[in-house]
């Protein structure tokens, strides 16, 4: 919100303080000033100067030669106006004044032969219109020397301020004076009504019936008669236009002018077009059509809170009027209007019609129910001064419900506690007093406190203590330097996914972050998608089923920039429905897994190897290492997974029976989606699975002391007999003395037959106790042969 | 004998000078060491020498014998590995067999170093999910159902009870609904905000949220709390301040500001975190007794926080995964 400072010192005196000290005080008291516009910045070294002479520029025919005053010196202009004169005032930019209009700065130069040391403005110039005929020409009663901001009344400071939603007090000028009236402990001064009234009275010429009290609980109506609608007083416009609205005519200027002065939204109804000079506040019906002031066609629910006449709406309440009952040139008799609507019937109706006006935003955040009255005199007060006519005795106030005053209290002992700070007794009273907090009762122990009716963000006890916090200032309440730390259980949950990121770092993978909202038509090939009720873009309909599609989308990315080699993974979170609709936390899943996946050349050719592309086994060997390193002591097997959904072919990852993850090569239908064109390998695991698994701490295994043999053999086989199928009847079949098995080649040839391969194995054997011998080690190797020859029709090759 | 024995020590001094190569030094091996050698032959003597000389005799031979074979030793080694040398040239600049390791996101690497600090402190680590109960998230921390306060922050709603977490302020609500004060802990994790995408703003990002409720509580201590934390975050030196602001589930609320002078450009005060302390009302709807306990609260961005710590102007950029980008930090 933009408030004008020439306009806030109407209302409290802030001479001696400067204006950085106005911004930072009522920045610490919560109000935060986003951006200043000094006016009087815009003007330095721009001052009223005095034409003493101007003459014909001697090597120039259409350039004067002026000799300006500024009271103290006389300066040396070329000026190019075709009005300038001798005994003229004008606004002279000095050496070192930047031109508003246009951002350059004045410097001593010479013009065809003669020096010019400043510049006399136009009014373009200087930003005031557009006028570039010729130069501003002066009321001559102006004194040289002084600055041209301050003749001119262009000395204002606008501030943008950022009011939080809790503070709808503060909408106006008035209630930031009320929070500078505290801050700088200066009474507030409110404008004075004294009104001129006609022996008739409004409620003769209007009449006002609220029918929903609980959505209207006040309706105060004054009527202004024979009034002339025109353009505002120069005075009006200015204020209008100080904080960047656009003048109207009197009548709308003055109720936007006590929108901002008090923070009270009115109305003004042409009362000649309201049918039997009747106000009735009431829901709207059903899709009822109605056209407000922008000219627009608004369709309305019943929970709508409309002003009609006796006959049709007038206004959407509290958001926006009708053309049918607008103030025109033509208007003479006014009805205003100064209401309270509930403030969450407004939001509702201004969000749906989305239609946020000055008014919707303040009824919304809660308006002062008790300023309506004065709101409304207020108002007819400036429409006579503006616009002459007769102000109607007393006014009409539909108040069927009054609303009681609201108090509460405040403990000093309680300040204590919650600040951590005592804040003197005294002082507590004077920032509430000052904040319209009357004092009803007062003891040693504690305030009993009237709140006033603009504050409808205070109700509690804790709402009083940040009151007195935020004035006293948050920056002189001192911080500990000591803390005390208690010694209830600590947690870390996201220690083990820690780890394993630690993991994956290690083995060369790098950590990415992709977005969790997709398109339906990717999410869908992906699970069961769960879709997002209010979308910013059908690209982000839906939240992600499976972490693929992100990781895709980032290789993607990197293919664009030509980085083609990667090694990425992804910790997040997947959701996917389990039931059509959700009504509860049972009705959808939601899984942390990881994703890591490979692409493109394991190696480039360098001096020392060849290249070679990314293939399954790097994959399948990197989740190998990583499961050992993340649970050391649990055992996972792989088995080929004949379901591959999302894959062109892939193992499952077993643990206990349960399955946790899948390795595979991502579909090529996939990849095309993507724009990839380069196989992809990747791991999912589920994370929440395997944070269950219990790795026990099995203590410090004693070093072999005993040498280990190892035996090789070598096996011709069917070739499509898998090769951890016969690791595995290895396993069963080898004594206990067989501890590992080791697959060091794999040769396929001509010579060894077609459909044939050759398989060769190492095998280790030990004993943690003694030396073992050549004859026990020989006889399970021999044992094994057999079993492995007649098991797969297999011939030994060598051994 | 003696007189032989330093003698000859002597000449071996001498002569062991002028050996150059391999070549040279089996001369003087020949010379001295072989089996006809003259060290050899002293050695040999010693079975003539007299019985009662043989103590002093002997010693002084075998001093002999070790120190002519070390230096002799030493020679040849070293002579050895000069040719060696200069017969296989090393190249020791050729480039080294590199290996890549990972790193985490900059997002995960800036978490990381908030955690460490709360841990020191004393904080627990605590997570909740993503898709969260209109309940949780909005109105059990206080924020009035129609109310503007609800638009602070966009949801993306899944139902009209269920959305996307619009901050990490939910898992408040579920830790103080599982466990009794004392509770401190920080909560860590994905939040989602229905913004146009733009180089300000995404639509997810990453907050720590903070949360210390027990009987004795204080402002005092959480601005202290957490100017430690900027000091240790941002340098000792960082100059910071405190603002009333407002947010539902705290009061009194506070914004935390830290003056930014980013390269070349004018310096200013940036808002890095919001905190306050906890609303009785929240403290009421989880059942904790607001009159005995006392609650802070504070949250904060990641993806600001990083932005700012390196100097990154366009928070998309974290979101593309350039390999570029990713392998930086």
């Amino acid at each position: 919100m933009k408030i004008s400072l020439n306009w806030l010192k109407d209302y409290i005196d802030l001479t001696g303080i400067s204006v950085n000290e106005i911004i930072e005080k009522i920045t610490f008291a919560g109000l935060e000033v986003e951006e200043v516009i000094d006016q009087r910045k815009n003007y330095e070294n721009i001052v009223i100067g005095f034409v003493k002479e101007s003459k014909k520029h001697p090597n120039a025919n259409k350039l004067s030669l002026c000799k300006v005053s500024d009271g103290e010196k006389d300066y040396n202009v070329v000026c190019g106006a075709p009005n300038v004169a001798t005994g003229q005032k004008v606004p002279f930019a000095k050496v070192g004044a930047v031109i508003p209009n246009g951002n350059f700065k004045i410097e001593k130069a010479k013009i065809r032969g003669e020096v010019s040391e400043g510049m006399i403005c136009s009014e373009k110039e200087l930003g005031i219109s557009d006028n570039h005929d010729g130069i501003m020409v002066l009321d001559p009663s102006l004194k040289e020397g002084i600055n041209f901001s301050d003749a001119m009344n262009l000395n204002d400071v606008i501030m943008e301020i950022n009011i939080t939603p809790n503070r709808s007090d503060a909408l106006s000028h008035i209630g930031i004076a009320r929070d500078l009236s505290a801050i700088f402990n200066r009474p507030l001064k409110l404008p004075e009504i004294k009104l001129n009234e006609s022996k008739i009275k409004s409620e003769e010429l209007a009449q006002v019936e609220i029918q929903d009290a609980k959505l209207c609980p006040r309706y105060v109506g004054k009527v202004v008669t024979n009034v002339t609608i025109k353009e505002s007083p120069e005075w009006l416009k200015n204020k209008i236009k100080s904080i960047g609205l656009r003048p109207i005519n009197n009548v709308v200027d003055v109720t936007n002018f006590i929108l901002y002065e008090i923070g009270q939204p009115l109305h003004a109804f042409d009362l000649d077009k309201l049918s039997q000079k009747k106000i009735v506040v009431k829901t709207a019906n059903e899709n009822e059509k109605f056209i407000t002031l922008d000219s627009k066609e608004r369709i309305l629910k019943s929970i709508d809170l409309m002003i009609c006449d006796a006959e049709r709406p007038v206004a959407i309440a509290g958001v926006m009027g009708g053309e049918n009952s607008e103030v025109t040139n033509e208007t003479k008799n006014i009805l205003i209007e100064s209401a309270y609507f509930n403030p969450s019937s407004i939001r509702k109706t201004a969000k749906r019609l989305a239609l946020s006006t000055d008014a919707s935003y303040r009824f919304e955040r809660g308006t002062d129910i008790n300023i309506t009255i004065w709101a409304a005199r207020r108002a007819a007060q400036l429409i006579q001064e503006t616009a002459g006519g007769e102000i109607a005795a007393s006014e009409i106030d539909a108040y069927p419900n009054k609303i009681s005053e609201k108090k509460t209290f405040v403990r000093f002992n309680r300040i204590t506690k919650i600040l951590g700070y005592e804040i003197d007794k005294k002082l507590v009273e004077n920032i509430l007093s000052n904040l319209g907090f009357e004092i009803l009762s007062k003891d040693n122990e504690m305030l009993e406190l009237k709140i006033p009716s603009y504050r409808n963000d205070v109700e509690r006890e804790i709402d009083i203590i940040e009151e007195i916090a935020r004035i006293y200032g948050y920056n002189n309440i001192p911080e500990v330097n000591k803390i005390s730390i208690t010694l209830e259980e600590k947690v870390d949950n996201s220690f083990f996914v820690d780890k394993v990121r630690n993991t994956l770092n290690a083995l060369g993978f790098y950590e990415i972050i992709t977005n969790s909202m997709l398109p339906e038509q990717i999410a869908k090939q992906f699970g069961k998608p769960i879709s997002v009720m209010n979308p910013q873009s059908s690209e982000m309909s839906h939240i992600r089923p499976s972490l693929i599609p992100g990781i895709l989308q980032s290789i993607s990315n990197n293919l664009k920039v030509n980085e083609r080699d990667l090694m990425f993974f992804e910790i997040g979170k997947i959701f996917n429905l389990k039931n059509e609709k959700i009504n509860s936390f049972n009705d959808f899943d939601e899984t942390e897994f990881l994703i890591a996946a490979i692409t493109g050349k394991q190696s480039r050719t360098v001096w020392y190897e060849k290249e070679r592309e990314y293939d399954f086994y790097d994959m399948s060997g990197f989740v190998k290492t990583f499961l050992s390193k993340l649970l050391p002591n649990s055992e996972f097997n792989f088995s080929v997974n004949t379901n591959d959904g999302s894959y062109e072919y892939s193992v499952k990852i077993i643990h206990e029976q349960e399955e946790i993850g899948i390795i595979g090569k991502i579909k090529n239908n996939f990849l095309t989606q993507f724009d990839i064109n380069q196989s992809v390998f990747a791991v999912e695991i589920n994370l929440d699975k395997i944070k269950r698994i219990q790795s026990s701490h099995k203590g410090f295994e004693e070093l072999l002391k005993f040498p280990k043999v190892y035996r090789d053999f070598a096996f011709v086989l069917d070739e499509k007999i898998e090769a951890d199928l016969v690791i595995k009847l290895i396993k069963q079949f080898g004594s206990k003395l067989l501890h590992n098995v080791n697959l060091f080649d794999i040769f396929q040839s001509e010579s060894l037959g077609k459909g044939k391969k050759s398989l060769a194995f190492q095998l280790e054997y030990y004993d943690k106790t003694r030396t073992l011998t050549e004859e026990e080690v020989e006889k399970d190797f021999r044992n094994l042969i057999k079993v492995i020859e007649t098991k797969f029709d297999a011939q030994l090759r060598g051994a | 004998m003696l007189d032989k024995i330093n003698t000859t020590k002597k000449n071996f001094d001498e002569d062991i000078k002028n050996v150059v190569d391999l070549s040279s030094l089996e001369d003087f091996r020949i010379k001295y060491l072989s089996r006809k050698g003259i060290v050899t032959q002293i050695i040999d003597s010693l079975k003539d020498v007299p019985k009662e000389d043989k103590p002093i005799i002997g010693r002084a031979i075998n001093e002999l014998k070790k120190y002519t074979f070390s230096i002799y030793e030493e020679l040849k080694s070293k002579l050895e590995n000069e040719k060696k040398s200069s017969e296989n040239f090393i190249d020791l600049t050729l480039p080294g067999r590199v290996k890549e390791i990972g790193s985490k996101h900059i997002i995960t690497q800036t978490l990381d170093e908030i955690k460490n600090i709360f841990k020191g402190l004393g904080f627990s680590v605590y997570e909740g999910p993503e898709l969260e109960s209109d309940y949780n998230n909005f109105e059990a921390l206080n924020f009035p159902d129609d109310h503007p306060a609800r638009d602070m922050q966009d949801t993306f709603f899944i139902t009209e009870k269920f959305l996307l977490r619009t901050h990490t302020s939910p898992v408040q609500i579920r830790l103080m609904q599982s466990k009794k004060p004392p509770l401190r802990a920080i909560m860590p994790g994905k939040v989602f905000r229905n913004e146009a995408v733009s180089a300000k703003s995404f639509c997810l990002f990453h907050q720590v949220e903070g949360l210390y409720v027990d009987t004795d509580v204080t402002f005092a201590e959480l601005k202290g709390t957490l100017v430690a934390f900027v000091k240790q975050f941002f340098g000792q030196d960082v100059q910071y301040r405190f603002r009333p602001s407002f947010f539902p589930f705290t009061e009194p609320s506070a914004e935390m500001d830290i003056w930014w002078e980013p390269k070349g450009k004018e310096g200013r005060w940036m808002e890095i975190l919001g905190c306050g302390m906890v609303d009785p009302n929240v403290l009421s709807n989880v059942g904790i007794d607001p009159e005995k306990f006392v609650g802070y609260a504070f949250g904060m961005g990641i993806e600001r926080t990083a932005m700012r710590k390196y100097g990154i102007d366009d928070i998309r950029i974290l979101f593309d995964n350039d390999k570029r980008f990713l392998t930086q930090f």
